[in-house]
């Protein structure tokens, strides 16, 4: 918490994605450093609009004198949470792990009863927004996939996240196939929501209690010589910050440290010349949108200088905007509208490129922008995987 | 530790920092800009002051002091520089008028005039004297300008306020985006019956396409429009900031955001690696050589101590301009403060003097003797220093 380091340049405001289009929002600025000095532990939190940031993290990424604003307020979200009830779909998505449970084992009647105009009334009645459709719950989840051992030298953990475990087990298994094929053995240790959705709806006790779960369990793997390897960018972005920062989990340095991005990984095997890929030609035009967390990881772009690789492969690069959705933040109400003006600035730009579709690391992303545009979303290792002809074994 | 390899990495991504790192990008070579935050750039009035000292710049660089690092470089290659980037931002949808021989009057927010080399198209018409008939739109709730400052100064100046159902620059900026919200603006333009010959609004016409903007309320207005520089948040500063970075990108360079470089990697007379900072691995970026362009100490390349001056990254030698008790005037509001030199001093080919390293370049206004302020010397510097360390940089590498 440097609050007093801020010299008020307004750099974060001018990133700010919500303060550009919700005037209720006063802006990382003032809801960060400038509110800061007013906030002491014996005063009740008052500023409802505290619950307007999405927590993109925009603001401390352009921050020149290392103050971080959405840090600030994630900390004045979860004191309001305690001090005020939670909204129906604040509890729903802070509990989004067990929902989703719930809606895979049920998936062929969750996804259509999601479907249908009683569904969604029900979605709106509970303040949930629902401009783009809900994401389908898959029946057969990544958890269940069987385990193949062999006997190869390197070894990853995977910690996959419950977007692909609960939505896109396609893409998980997508994954595995693709280390298989660098000789890595691949397995999914057991594991529980990042944590994130909790801490971003305000309840730090629940997202705590998930990341020491996931501590404890990926600990065992790294220390039998294991790597872990996560693919979602925000479920990456928890486990290497938040575990250590806001949640203070004890051994998350050690996870931190042992964690790579998928992309990261793969670039760094090559480097150290351990697999030698050969891209095949895909001929494509891609918009890449970089999402917020994968900027706000600080690795640079790797799906990017792997993408690079491919031959006949074009990519334009996209960082400026933010897509609006935010993992559960769009999904509520109260910001829907936030998150269709900023879904559609994001697809007017993209469209610019004249790109044919959309590759983003995050889920949540390409729900946002495939939804708002009619455009293929696709995650950059199904781009990869299409290049080195790796398919899903149905 | 994560280890990736670079042929250049470039600490600072302003506009040397972009400027360097996308010439040696577009020459091929294998390109990082890393920087802790975003630049002063975004702050500024995205003009290009190359030198204020006379009506024509490069004469106005000649009478610069001796130690002036502007005098390391030949005139013509000054010209390179402006010209490539005056290309360069054609090609990004954001032309800038004017030339290397002749400066111009940007009209402040305070009503005063801004020397400037050269601006961006849509602040081309700004006038050039106090006479000139021009009506103000501001925007209603607008907090950071205030048309009552220029109409105290220019006799024949009036002003209208346009209520946009917005009132920050940020928020308005984005509407301009949106045709429907131009459109109303133009119609209500349109029905006002201006009667002066050129049209003034806040720099807030859009953040990609500003110059497309402008453009079209000029031609439905049939007189010139132009935008005057607001304090931050400043939509052209910004806009410029957007448009190098996306032609560095274009160059297949990359940027590395939040990188607050922590350590340094050096054998003998070499620099091997920066280190940045992680809350698991730390990042190491390996490089044949590096180009530091941190700018000064607002962009935070330099730091002021009780009694010295220092560079934060290598700890190169600072030049410190005397005692402390001549680094600053009586008045506030001077523009010959002692401290406006201090920085890195340089031999010919942008290397720090007394340096134990070979391969390290500097650029922009970390530079020593530099006193951007007096000279009036910002961006228009930070391009020719940034081109020129650049090259110097490549022909280390060659």
């Amino acid at each position: 918490m440097k609050s007093e380091h801020c010299i008020r340049c307004t750099i974060c405001v001018e990133n700010c994605p919500v303060f550009r289009v919700n005037p209720n929002f006063p802006g990382p600025k003032q809801a960060g450093p400038d509110a800061q000095r007013f906030r002491g532990n014996r005063e009740k939190s008052v500023d409802e609009w505290v619950l307007l940031c999405s927590q993109c993290k925009r603001c401390e990424m352009a921050c020149p004198c290392g103050v971080e604003p959405a840090q600030m307020i994630l900390r004045a979200q979860q004191k309001y949470g305690l001090e005020h009830p939670h909204t129906a779909a604040h509890l729903l998505f802070a509990n989004n792990y067990y929902l989703s449970t719930l809606g895979s084992l049920t998936a062929p009647l969750a996804n259509r009863l999601a479907a249908t105009k009683i569904g969604k009334k029900i979605f709106q009645r509970m303040g949930i927004a629902t401009y783009i459709p809900f994401p389908k719950f898959s029946f057969k989840t990544l958890r269940g996939e069987k385990k193949s051992r062999s006997r190869a030298s390197r070894k990853v953990a995977l910690f996959y996240g419950c977007f692909i475990n609960f939505y896109r087990p396609d893409i998980g298994r997508k994954i595995i196939r693709l280390l298989q094929s660098f000789q890595i053995d691949v397995v999914l240790p057991p594991q529980w929501c990042c944590g994130l959705p909790a801490l971003g709806n305000g309840n730090l006790a629940l997202a705590r209690s998930f990341a020491g779960k996931n501590v404890a369990s990926l600990s065992n793997y790294i220390d039998a010589g294991y790597d872990v390897v996560y693919s979602c960018t925000s479920c990456g972005l928890c486990l290497l910050h938040d575990y250590q920062g806001m949640m203070e989990i004890p051994g998350a340095k050690k996870i931190a440290e042992n964690c790579y991005d998928l992309h990261e990984y793969i670039l760094k095997l090559m480097a150290e010349r351990e697999i030698k890929p050969h891209f095949k030609e895909v001929n494509r035009t891609l918009a890449y949108h970089i999402p917020c967390h994968l900027r706000a990881l600080k690795i640079g772009y790797p799906a990017a200088n792997l993408m690079k690789f491919i031959p006949g492969l074009t990519c334009r690069i996209l960082d400026d905007v933010c897509c609006g959705l935010n993992g559960s933040y769009g999904f509520k109400k109260i910001n829907e509208a936030t998150a269709i003006q900023l879904g559609k600035r994001a697809v007017s730009l993209i469209k610019k490129t004249g790109a044919e579709a959309i590759v983003a690391d995050c889920g949540s992303c390409r729900m946002q922008l495939g939804g708002l545009s009619g455009m293929n979303a696709f995650d950059p290792v199904e781009i990869i995987c299409e290049s080195l002809g790796i398919r899903d074994r149905k | 530790m994560s280890v990736i390899e670079y042929d250049v990495i470039v600490i600072g991504a302003g506009v040397a920092g972009l400027t360097a790192g996308a010439f040696l990008a577009g020459q091929g070579l294998k390109v990082a800009v890393v920087t802790a935050g975003e630049p002063t750039a975004c702050l500024s009035t995205g003009c290009i002051d190359v030198c204020s000292q006379d009506e024509n710049p490069l004469r106005g660089i000649a009478k610069l002091p001796d130690e002036h690092p502007f005098h390391l470089i030949p005139s013509a290659a000054v010209c390179q520089a402006l010209s490539d980037f005056q290309q360069i931002m054609t090609d990004r949808a954001l032309p800038y008028a004017g030339g290397p021989e002749k400066n111009h009057r940007v009209l402040s927010a305070i009503g005063t005039f801004k020397t400037t080399c050269l601006a961006p198209v849509t602040m081309q018409a700004s006038p050039q004297s106090t006479d000139e008939k021009i009506h103000i739109i501001t925007f209603a709730g607008l907090k950071d300008f205030y048309p009552g400052y220029i109409i105290s100064r220019l006799k024949n100046a009036s002003f209208s306020v346009y209520d946009a159902g917005v009132s920050t620059t940020m928020g308005i900026a984005t509407g301009f985006e949106d045709n429907a919200f131009l459109e109303a603006f133009i119609l209500w333009l349109e029905k006002r019956d201006i009667r002066e010959n050129k049209i003034a609004v806040p720099a807030v016409l859009g953040l990609e396409s500003a110059a497309a903007i402008m453009k079209k309320i000029e031609s439905r207005l049939e007189r010139p429009v132009f935008e005057i520089p607001t304090i931050p948040p400043s939509m052209p500063g910004r806009r410029l900031f957007n448009a190098l970075k996306d032609h560095l990108r274009r160059q297949e360079g990359n940027i590395y955001w939040g990188w607050p470089v922590v350590g340094v990697e050096k054998t003998g007379r070499l620099i091997e690696a920066v280190i940045a900072e992680s809350q698991g691995r730390p990042n190491s970026l390996n490089a044949k050589a590096f180009i530091l362009a941190t700018g000064s100490f607002v962009g935070g390349g330099l730091h002021a101590r009780r009694d010295t001056i220092i560079e934060k990254i290598f700890h190169l030698p600072v030049f410190a301009p005397g005692e402390r008790e001549t680094w600053f005037e009586q008045d506030y509001f001077s523009a010959n403060h002692g401290i406006g030199r201090a920085g890195i001093a340089v031999d010919s080919s942008f290397r720090p003097m007394d340096c134990p390293w070979d391969n390290i370049f500097v650029c922009g206004a970390i530079l020593a003797h530099t006193e951007a302020l007096k000279n009036g010397c910002g961006h228009g510097f930070a391009i020719a220093t940034g081109q020129a360390a650049a090259k110097s940089c490549l022909e280390r590498i060659r």
